[in-house]
């Protein structure tokens, strides 16, 4: 479970996270929408533990990750996976070394087992033979596939999903929520999806917390926030234009 | 062009003097950082053995190229004075000295900061504006350890060992110049550096040589870790990594001179 009470972020004097609290229960799927510069990133990101916040809690399975040392923070960190806006991959491994990467760190695995949960994952997310490619030799909806096998390799408890489908096409869009909604399906895993594509959100998320100017401005499920009359919530929801 | 207010000159100067001790005080931290990690060592052993090759091995040529020239311009240079009072004997210590003390340390130590300083800045610069480091933080994994510690040892270590190979490298270059321009033997060259030069001129060089690592390793890699702005943002930490570096390597010459005199 994650259970963020009261948190506040500044940049200079702008205050870009506002009194945030939410409550993300074991299991659930949600997304996290709002226009450009509404604070999802930053709020994903204060919730890994990445960036701190300026007052505020946060819990990760009732651990507080505010304020505590490097060696607690690890010990959260290790629960939690994390898709990248921006891929993230490490330019200097290749796709398996990249995928294989948290594996490898974690130790206890052989040469012999990472290898084939790498095959494994490659073949799940569409990959096949791309294992000796760098990442600049391949396309955006290709690092986005790697980087979901990279951050759902350990199977973490938690996963953080940032802007999965951005820059994509339609067609990419579509088989990177289909792996999100594969992982749902499974169980178990809790976690926050950032995203700008409500279409594609809409079938995959638990419930739905929208922001705006560092606030919530809506927390419900897929038909509370149809239902709503706000019409902020509505016009974000439908994507339609201000008149 | 408007002449500033005194107001506005102080204020400026409060904010470069600021903006300075941030750094100081930054690089500070990470060599602390940088330190507690080695006592007991905690790195990534594949990481350090590709930095070892990459900063060391792929160094070689250019050190080696350099130093041989190094030299053959020390002899070069003193060649006209030593042919005027007829003292061939001493070219091998004129330019062993020189080199083994000063110019050997600086002009690796300057190619060091300008081949692999700017490089790790680039490389870690890069990483940060594209979340590669918090990729890293993200996966449980220290970015200290796993990234800085080993480009640390490998700068530390390379600069140090290139440096000995420098040093030879120049003594070679010195001897076939001297033989070349003034025909001075090799073996008269370097019966003149052995007679002459003592252990403490190369500790001397050498220690110099492994300050001047250690500046280069945490400059490179504070300017690095706190890149932001994208490309243009790596850019400008790439050149205040330079140009810091250049600047540390003479004030610390300067302090470690006057100190070891």
């Amino acid at each position: 479970m994650i259970r963020i009470a009261e948190v506040y972020k500044y940049r200079g004097h702008e205050c870009v996270i506002n009194g945030v609290n939410l409550v993300i229960p074991q299991g659930t799927q949600v997304g996290l929408i709002g226009p450009g510069g509404a604070g999802k990133s930053l709020l994903m990101k204060i919730c890994a533990g990445l960036v701190r916040p300026d007052s505020g809690s946060v819990l990760i399975d009732g651990t507080e990750v505010v304020g505590i040392g490097d060696v607690e923070m690890t010990s959260v960190r290790s629960k939690i996976g994390m898709l990248f806006q921006n891929y993230a991959l490490f330019d200097f491994m290749t796709v398996e070394e990249n995928i294989g990467f948290p594996l490898r760190q974690l130790g206890g695995r052989t040469e012999e087992e990472i290898r084939d949960e790498v095959n494994r994952l490659l073949l799940a997310v569409d990959l096949p033979n791309t294992q000796k490619l760098f990442p600049n030799e391949l396309s955006g909806g290709m690092k986005k596939r790697v980087t979901f096998a990279r951050a759902v390799i350990a199977n973490p408890p938690i996963l953080f999903y940032d802007d999965p489908t951005a820059g994509l096409d339609p067609v990419t869009s579509g088989k990177i929520f289909a792996l999100l909604e594969e992982r749902r399906a499974r169980g178990g895993t809790t976690s926050i999806v950032v995203s700008h594509d409500i279409l594609g959100m809409r079938d995959i998320c638990d419930s739905f917390v929208l922001m705006d100017h560092g606030r919530i401005v809506f927390s419900g499920t897929r038909e509370q926030i149809e239902a709503s009359t706000r019409p902020f919530v509505g016009q974000f929801w439908r994507g339609e234009a201000d008149d | 062009m408007q002449a500033l207010s005194p107001s506005k000159l102080l204020s400026r100067f409060g904010a470069a003097f600021m903006a300075i001790a941030l750094d100081v005080g930054g690089m500070a931290v990470l060599l602390y950082q940088i330190l507690r990690c080695l006592v007991p060592p905690r790195l990534d052993g594949m990481e350090t053995w590709r930095n070892l090759y990459k900063v060391g091995v792929k160094s070689a040529p250019i050190v080696v190229v350099t130093a041989m020239l190094t030299g053959a311009i020390m002899v070069i240079q003193s060649g006209a004075l030593v042919a005027q009072f007829d003292a061939f004997g001493l070219l091998g210590w004129g330019a062993a000295f020189a080199t083994l003390r000063e110019v050997g340390p600086i002009m690796i130590g300057l190619m060091f900061s300008g081949r692999v300083g700017a490089n790790n800045t680039a490389e870690l610069g890069t990483m940060k504006v594209t979340d590669q480091i918090d990729a890293l933080r993200a996966l449980a994994i220290d970015p200290i350890t796993y990234l800085l510690v080993p480009r640390f040892i490998a700068i530390v270590l390379m600069m140090f060992l290139l440096t000995i190979v420098g040093d030879l490298t120049a003594l070679v270059g010195g001897a076939y110049t001297g033989q070349v321009l003034l025909g001075v033997s090799p073996s008269l060259f370097a019966s003149s550096v052995i007679e002459y030069i003592t252990l403490e001129d190369l500790f001397n060089g050498l220690f110099k040589a492994f300050t001047f690592g250690i500046a280069i390793a945490v400059v490179s890699s504070h300017y690095g870790m706190t890149t932001s702005g994208g490309a243009v943002g790596v850019g400008r930490s790439v050149n205040n990594s330079v140009v810091a570096s250049a600047v540390l390597i003479f004030v610390l010459d300067y302090f470690i001179t006057s100190i070891l005199h």
